[in-house]
């Protein structure tokens, strides 16, 4: 028995330390976002700026007027959709069942379009309307593959077709309205961090704020690991109200952060993954989190730096999961 | 057999109808009077009748030979596959194919014209060799699910890749919602003469190949044992597809759906002889295509929604039919 | 858990201050400076500025008066506009190269105390801060004021207002006479070719892929002087509600309007005829037919001498043009 405990504690300590690295990491990645660009400014100019340590009017306008709005939403953002996407994949049993790829963003998104174009509002009406839209997605896709419970696959294709549906009503939103530059639109329908409104970017750090510690506590809870329909049937009431509760605060996870960056494609698929890669089965919430926000800054620095021109967030995480993804169908089918 | 014929000329009946609203219904309106008067005495001074000429007919003709090749290589799709979710759009076929085009053109600088037919053509066979590749690895082969789950894996990709080197090129953005979501607006007679030898030629190899796929839906075993060269055919047939849905592509860009819905709709009609679902399916996808291009052209009633948009929207609820009613998800 | 309540303390502080910095402090030189604006506010600087960023067609028209910007940004490459082809641009940075796309970054390196753009008024906004314009590249405007003349009923106002602004920028703008009696034998020119063709129509189209625009003059400043000068401009039925610059024209409707004389969007004139030749109704407006296409000098003119030079060309289009091919 002491033998399991101290296995225990070790693993625990290799936790909280791969954590804490990515942390680090990712605090890394964001100054370094806070740093680089057409106005250089060196990394310890930065940490001075960002703490009002000193003032030097040109660098504080670009590094917190500038940059650091769009640093927080690739931080924010990314520890959104790290969290949700693991959550979906732990309660719905498959690693492809993430937000991004089954329909739920693309709902999210649409609604934000819409009320972009047509309602004209932005901020958090945006972002409730994004919860509203990402709520109705989870809804049709959950009723659509019900069927004497919910298989994986059968949820991961209804989802890819209600995906498209919602891509489609996307486009015909975007068509409609008048005061849209293609380009503007495009940037948008493809996820970009840049883009991120004062408004939206708040809503997006207070939920994520209040939703971490909300979704770890419950996810303890929940204790056991991925769960089954019949696995939930015999849980009992008060632990699948948790399991409820936990894939709601993932759709608003999902909502707020396509309110502010857009359907940035495949960081809630990959996050967990490589959380558990590092890790070992069945991630800590937080350390996926962590790893959707390194994923999302390193997509955004590549993005904006390291190509000829700069692009939207999304055409570096779709360029990059893609082949993930086809790793990931090889890989598994290969044990079944 | 005399049920099916009865049938498939009703379906040319409605084809037909299908064609003449085309060519009646858009931003000007004409009279069917003034769609006889530009056959029977055409004046090029009239500018109705030039619409009708030389704007909304050759508009239906693409759509009649792009609605034919997406619906057909669909058919052939899913009996080469053995897969009712086939469909070159969800496969990630057309999405390479426009890659492809995209790449060439913007990159390499080659490709517009008859060139650009060629690239889709690489494209959509790289994209179909690498999602029956990636599907068929593991024991049981390359099963719907995994079909539809790397189709729509490569997809996502490639659509990013083809995003972002449209972007790059502030002068083609023009073009960008084009290679995004396919259309058959402002492509007229030149488009149409670019693709439809590839098109007629690969519809007779199609029409031809009935019994072989008929011979394949029996599995590999009993068709080899019926004297069928079965990796050959296969093979031909894949690269007919690629023809088919590269030529549609470099036309209209990608569209998706009309191949998943139509060989489903022509099944139901005709039962599942494939000497029967291929020519139903030629006749029904530009059905399909038309009625979805008129639809996005007075749905705005101020512009035009590309044909591809009105067929997400038409097409995404079949897709969904078919996996929760059809028990896809348990084969 | 630690780290990341640490990492979210310091995300934290910096939200709460990245509202502030701003408009740069350079030294102070002189009185205050104020001028008004297009939009009718008076604009204030604590100094003459002299650090001046403008929109690439109002920079030509500060430098034609001698006021050199430290940057420019505009909706092509500087090659590619002819109103800079005259100007060293040497030390002048580039800050866009597209429309909605400034580099503020760059910008806020060059300490800018004035942004001169035009001011839209049917949009309510300066050019390069209209609705669909990165929220990144608006952010130009925490830099430093923005003041330009407006794109409002006469392009003569317009130009004229350059032409103060410059002298209050400190220029010398008795020096451009020269130029300006040149436009104004351009505009008599203009006038009796005018006169000379009282029945004469015409209309402003740009050909796109997906429509033909038609210009709508009151929301034209050119137009709006052709007409004044007694060119009879029509306008559309029908112009966009939200955009009222044009009407969209279906390409199938080509031929709903029939003037004498077309006034292309000359922009992008090359890709403008290519784009319009393909369709098969372009010719089915009689003018296009008989060849009677001219340039129009859409929204870019900013100086007298670039008016002249193209009144002098309409004028002799009107000169040569035949009043009976429309209707």
């Amino acid at each position: 028995m002491t033998s399991y405990a101290v296995l225990r504690r070790r693993l625990r300590a290799r936790a909280a330390g791969v954590t804490a690295a990515l942390a680090a990491l990712v605090l890394a990645l964001f100054v370094v976002t806070l740093s680089v660009g057409s106005y250089r400014v060196p990394l310890d100019d930065v940490v001075v700026s960002v703490l009002h340590l000193g003032e030097n009017p040109a660098v504080d306008f670009v590094v917190n007027g500038l940059r650091m709005p769009t640093a927080l939403a690739a931080v924010f953002a990314g520890l959104a959709l790290g969290l949700a996407g693991t959550i979906f994949q732990q309660l719905l049993g498959n690693p492809l069942a993430s937000p991004d790829f089954v329909g739920v963003s693309e709902g999210a998104g649409l609604a934000a379009v819409a009320g972009l174009t047509v309602f004209h509002v932005s901020g958090a009406p945006i972002s409730l309307l994004a919860f509203g839209g990402a709520m109705t997605s989870a809804a049709l896709i959950y009723l659509l593959a019900w069927k004497d419970g919910i298989t994986g696959y059968r949820f991961i294709l209804i989802g890819i077709g209600v995906s498209a549906f919602f891509v489609a009503l996307t486009g015909w939103v975007v068509a409609r309205s008048e005061d849209w530059e293609a380009r503007s639109a495009m940037t948008w329908l493809t996820g970009s961090v840049g883009q991120a409104g004062h408004g939206e970017i708040r809503a997006l750090v207070v939920t994520v704020l209040l939703a971490i510690p909300a979704a770890v506590v419950l996810r303890r809870q929940l204790g056991v690991l991925a769960l089954g329909d019949d696995a939930a049937r015999a849980l009992g009431a008060r632990l699948e109200l948790a399991r409820l509760v936990l894939l709601g605060l993932a759709i608003l996870l999902v909502a707020v952060a396509t309110a502010a960056v857009g359907p940035v494609m495949f960081v809630a698929l990959v996050a967990g993954p490589i959380a558990a890669r590092l890790l070992g089965p069945a991630p800590g919430l937080l350390a996926a989190g962590l790893a959707g926000a390194v994923v999302m800054l390193t997509a955004d620095l590549i993005a904006q730096h390291l190509l000829p021109a700069s692009l939207p967030t999304g055409v570096v995480t779709g360029a990059v999961g893609a082949p993930y993804l086809v790793w990931l169908l090889a890989t598994s089918n290969r044990k079944s | 057999m005399s049920g099916r014929v009865a049938g498939l000329a009703a379906l040319l009946v409605v084809l037909v109808l299908t064609c003449g609203l085309s060519i009646v219904l858009g931003a000007r309106d004409v009279s069917w009077h003034t769609l006889w008067s530009a056959f029977t005495a055409y004046d090029d001074h009239d500018t109705a009748q030039r619409v009708l000429r030389e704007m909304r007919i050759p508009r239906t003709l693409l759509g009649l030979v792009v609605g034919a090749a997406l619906g057909v290589a669909g058919s052939l799709l899913q009996g080469l596959t053995r897969n009712p979710l086939a469909d070159p759009g969800i496969m990630g076929i057309n999405a390479g194919a426009a890659l492809a085009v995209v790449s060439g053109v913007m990159l390499l600088g080659v490709g517009s014209g008859p060139a650009s037919v060629w690239l889709a053509f690489l494209g959509a066979a790289a994209a179909t060799a690498a999602v029956y590749g990636i599907a068929s690895l593991g024991r049981d082969g390359a099963t719907p699910v995994k079909l539809a789950l790397a189709g729509a894996a490569l997809t996502a990709g490639m659509s990013a890749v083809t995003t972002g080197i449209v972007m790059t090129h502030i002068e083609a953005l023009n073009a960008l919602r084009f290679w995004q979501v396919g259309s058959l607006a402002g492509r007229y007679l030149p488009v149409f003469w670019q693709v439809v030898w590839f098109i007629a030629g690969a519809l007779v190899v199609s029409l031809v190949a009935g019994r072989l796929l008929n011979g394949l839906a029996l599995g590999e075993d009993v068709a080899r044992g019926l004297g069928m060269r079965v990796g050959l055919v296969r093979a031909v047939l894949f690269a007919t597809v690629a023809l088919l849905c590269g030529a549609a592509t470099a036309a209209c860009g990608p569209i998706v759906f009309v191949g998943l819905v139509v060989p489903h709709v022509a099944r139901m009609l005709c039962g599942p002889d494939y000497r029967w679902i291929v020519p139903y399916s030629m006749v029904i996808a530009p059905v399909l295509l038309l009625a979805a291009d008129v639809i996005g052209r007075l749905a705005l009633g101020r512009g035009e929604l590309q044909v591809g948009v009105v067929l997400g929207v038409l097409g995404a609820p079949v897709f969904v039919g078919l996996v929760r009613y059809r028990g896809v998800a348990e084969l | 858990m630690r780290t990341l309540l640490a990492l979210a303390a310091l995300v934290l502080v910096a939200a709460c201050g990245s509202s502030e910095g701003g408009a740069d402090k350079a030294a102070v030189k002189e009185g205050r400076w104020s001028y008004v604006s297009g939009n009718g506010e008076t604009v204030k600087v604590d100094h003459t500025p002299v650090r001046i960023i403008a929109h690439s067609d109002e920079a030509a028209a500060l430098m034609s008066y001698g006021i050199k910007p430290v940057g420019i940004f505009g909706n092509e490459k500087p090659a590619e506009n002819r109103n800079l082809k005259d100007h060293d641009l040497d030390g002048i940075a580039v800050l866009g190269t597209a429309w909605g796309e400034v580099d503020v970054e760059k910008a806020a390196a060059l300490n800018p105390d004035l942004i001169v753009t035009d001011w839209w008024p049917a949009e309510k906004a300066y050019g390069g801060f209209e609705n669909g314009v990165k929220a990144k590249s608006k952010k130009l405007a925490d830099l430093a004021p923005v003041i330009g003349g407006s794109q409002g009923k006469s392009l003569v106002e317009t130009i004229a207002y350059y032409e103060g602004l410059a002298a209050s920028l400190g220029a010398d703008v008795a020096q451009g006479a020269d130029e300006k009696e040149a436009f104004e034998a351009a505009v008599a020119r203009f006038r009796k070719a005018t006169a000379a063709k009282p029945g004469l129509t015409v209309m402003a189209m740009s050909p796109a892929d997906d429509m033909l625009y038609v210009g709508n003059p009151p929301y034209s400043p050119e137009l709006m002087d052709f007409g004044k000068w007694g060119l009879k401009v029509l306008a559309p039925k029908s112009p966009d509600p939200s955009f009222p610059y044009w009407e969209n024209l279906s390409w199938e409707k080509a031929d709903s309007y029939q003037p004498d004389l077309v006034l292309m969007d000359d922009r992008a004139w090359e890709q403008s005829q290519k784009i319009a030749a393909k369709q098969p109704t372009w010719k089915s407006i009689r003018a296009v037919a008989a060849g009677a296409v001219v340039p129009w000098p859409a929204y870019w003119i900013h100086t007298y001498a670039s008016y002249a030079e193209q009144l002098d060309e309409l004028a002799a289009a009107i000169e040569n043009a035949r009043a009976d091919i429309g209707s």
